[in-house]
């Protein structure tokens, strides 16, 4: 009968103290398989944000270097007040930009205003000029512009304030790079609901500059804004409502002529957000850094990567905890286990076992009360690894949404024309709108971080591997009693 | 077989000491008995003659080599099976399963062998049924009967024993004491038994006395 025989008969002899002991090593499995579940989950989620939330660079106009020349003018010609000139992004830039490796697509915004003509723009007024409220109409009076707000987009799908699901088509479709060269609108639901619009219909406006030409625009879709963005609007905005979704193209056609084939921004989104910097610095290389310039936001990534490593971070604290605990109460367990089995010992001493075989029956013993504690751990363990999980999440989303929204708050629209780029920094004549991209990467990241906790037959076995690690230090440590004993001491004196 | 040399014994001063200069040859097939006062010494002696502890002057030798050249534990194992006044037996074992373990630690020409191991519990009066049961079911004189069966299914041809009959009764104390004869005469293995009883003794074939240090064979 070898050593794994009497450590199988010993177990079942004493069924009420193995029963404790695999209570016990249970315990400590479920913790250790919590932890590792996070951790795993965590990596999970981090890989997907990779995928899933990207990152963009935008490109657009060098404000920093049109202010430069701009007070450099000043100081030169004291006769005339200088303009901040700024240069609309070229197309053709753009595309170059878009063949680099890593840019999975691109999407120009362009940003422009116009009259509604035949129906009635949406009118805002509040007895209150703090905080978000805005004058709709107002804005666009005192500043020249159109009650209209468009965004020029090569597609909705690829605005955040879409991506982040803050706005959603409720009818038709949303704008497409099929849409190019095309009067399609996608209008928002308040609008159409006020004018009785809808998809299929069709649109007047007015441009307000250049020929100011009347344009028809066709419905192809209904947009519903989150109302939560009208807050965000600045003073002279107009109301959230009376933006519109057009193709670029079109919008550069509000503007007038000499826009053709230029845009206010370039959105491109990076297939791999950790690649960002490395197109950042390919992309100066294709244009003009005086007139343009290329900025990177990746904050939905960062945002997802610092919660995800903060519950991966806490997760590994877990585990190690957890299995350093364990080690020291089975060590415990065991050392109490030996002493009450000295007499046992002796006795297989007596009879010429080697040590190291009366040590490799214990070790047997707590092996197989590993294998039920690792199967009765891994049933209890996705629930608390969810149950903890979450609460991480929980707790990780709620500081992220914290800290960005306290640098969001307060911030003042345009006059009005929708945002909703991923750019972090607007173009020249870049208007608020709904949406913001800060909120839009907190939804994402808030989204990115639900933990899919599911316990594998890989997850199992680095739970035996770390519960076998635990038993064989445990042993070890307890083992001290078993080298040391003299069997004369036992069983005569 | 078994030969003592110049064995001497303390525990904390030589001047203390248990016993000094004590030269004994044990023979198979033949058995002993070492009676003597308690505290005398008797016990540690028959320890020294198990293996289970390093005398401190002298040696002691199975068939002309030292026992610690041939090293304690595998002395243990492969020459030497020890009864003990509380038997000692694997508590959470059946009987069976106490002589299949000594068979497999023993290296035993039987190790592994069931039937064989029944035989023997057989022969010692244990019915089928007790032998599969818990030996801490057993009285003390069945379990002491386990103890000798399992002496006897090793291999060793030498067979000590610490006060064998210490916890029995007069009827269990004959029955073992007759186990440790046959054992010794009929399969010629080598028999000391440590008892403070004379009519043990006088059953054995010759009797040693320890007293005051030294070590006289009794008439």
């Amino acid at each position: 009968m070898n050593f794994f025989k009497r450590a199988w008969l010993n177990l079942t002899a004493k069924k009420g103290r193995s029963i404790l002991l695999i209570l016990v090593t249970s315990a400590i499995m479920l913790f250790v398989l919590a932890g590792l579940l996070i951790r795993n989950a965590a990596d999970t989620a981090t890989s997907n944000a990779k995928k899933s939330v990207g990152a963009t660079v935008t490109l657009s106009a060098n404000r920093e270097a049109a202010f430069k020349k701009m007070h450099s003018s000043t100081s030169t010609s004291k006769s005339s007040r200088p303009k901040l000139t700024t240069s609309p992004v070229k197309l053709s830039d753009a595309k170059k930009i878009a063949k680099l490796s890593n840019v999975a697509s691109y999407n120009a915004t362009v940003s422009t205003s116009a009259n509604a003509k035949g129906f009635d723009a949406i009118s805002t007024s509040t007895s209150s000029n703090t905080g978000g409220g805005m004058k709709g109409g107002m804005g666009a009076s005192s500043s020249g512009s159109g009650d209209i707000a468009i965004a020029g987009v090569t597609s909705t799908s690829s605005v955040t304030s879409f991506e982040s699901k803050s706005s959603k088509i409720m009818k038709g479709r949303g704008i497409t790079a099929s849409d190019e060269g095309t009067n399609n609108v996608v209008i928002e639901s308040e609008l159409a609901k006020e004018d009785s619009l809808n998809v299929g219909d069709t649109i007047k406006m007015k441009a307000t500059t250049g020929t100011k030409k009347t344009y028809t625009l066709k419905i192809v879709g209904v947009y519903k804004a989150s109302s939560s963005t009208s807050t965000e609007q600045g003073p002279g905005a107009t109301d959230p409502s009376n933006s519109v979704y057009t193709s670029y193209t079109f919008a550069n056609a509000i503007k007038g002529s000499k826009y053709k084939n230029t845009a206010d921004s370039v959105t491109f989104t990076i297939s791999d957000p950790a690649k960002v910097s490395k197109v950042k610095t390919a992309g100066n290389q294709l244009i003009s850094t005086s007139k343009y310039s290329l900025s990177t936001d990746d904050s939905s990534y960062q945002t997802v990567k610092a919660s995800m490593n903060n519950v991966k971070s806490f997760a590994d604290k877990i585990v190690w905890l957890v299995a350093i605990a364990g080690t020291i109460i089975l060590a415990l367990i065991v050392i109490l286990m030996i002493r009450e089995r000295r007499y046992e010992i002796g006795v297989l001493l007596s009879l010429g076992e080697s040590r190291w075989k009366i040590v490799a029956q214990f070790f047997a013993e707590m092996v197989m009360v590993l294998v039920v504690s690792v199967v009765l751990a891994g049933f209890g363990g996705k629930f608390v690894g969810n149950q903890l999980g979450q609460q991480l999440v929980l707790q990780q989303t709620t500081t992220a949404t914290t800290s960005s929204s306290s640098g969001t708050t307060g911030q003042p629209g345009g006059s009005g024309a929708p945002g909703g780029s991923t750019g972090s920094k607007p173009s020249g004549n870049m208007q608020g709108g709904p949406g913001s991209s800060h909120t839009g990467s907190v939804a994402a990241s808030q989204k990115q971080t639900d933990l899919d906790i599911n316990v594998t037959v890989m997850d199992l076995v680095e739970l035996g591997g770390f519960g076998l690690a635990i038993m064989f230090l445990s042993i070890m440590l307890a083992s001290g009693g078993i080298l040391r004993l003299q069997p004369k001491k036992v069983l005569i004196d | 077989m078994l030969k003592v040399n110049d064995l001497g014994y303390w525990y904390d001063r030589q001047e203390n000491s248990l016993f000094e200069h004590v030269t004994l040859n044990f023979e198979a097939g033949t058995s002993y008995a070492i009676v003597g006062q308690s505290g005398s010494g008797k016990t540690t002696f028959l320890s020294l003659l198990a293996g289970l502890d390093k005398p401190r002057a002298g040696q002691i030798e199975m068939n002309g080599e030292s026992i610690n050249k041939i090293g304690l534990t595998n002395y243990r194992k492969s020459h030497v099976a020890i009864v003990f006044q509380s038997y000692n037996l694997l508590t959470y074992m059946s009987p069976l399963n106490n002589l299949m373990t000594a068979m497999a630690i023993t290296d035993s020409a039987h190790r592994g062998d069931k039937r064989y191991a029944m035989e023997m519990l057989r022969k010692l009066g244990l019915s089928d049924e007790q032998m599969t049961k818990n030996v801490q079911r057993l009285s003390g004189g069945q379990q002491q009967r386990v103890a000798i069966a399992r002496t006897m299914v090793c291999d060793a041809k030498l067979v000590v024993a610490d006060e064998p009959t210490g916890n029995l009764d007069e009827e269990n104390t004959r029955d073992v004491i007759e186990l440790f004869q046959k054992i010794a005469h009929e399969q010629h293995k080598c028999v000391i038994i440590v008892t403070h009883e004379p009519d043990v003794a006088a059953t054995c074939d010759h009797a040693y006395r320890l007293a005051q240090h030294k070590f006289s064979l009794e008439a």
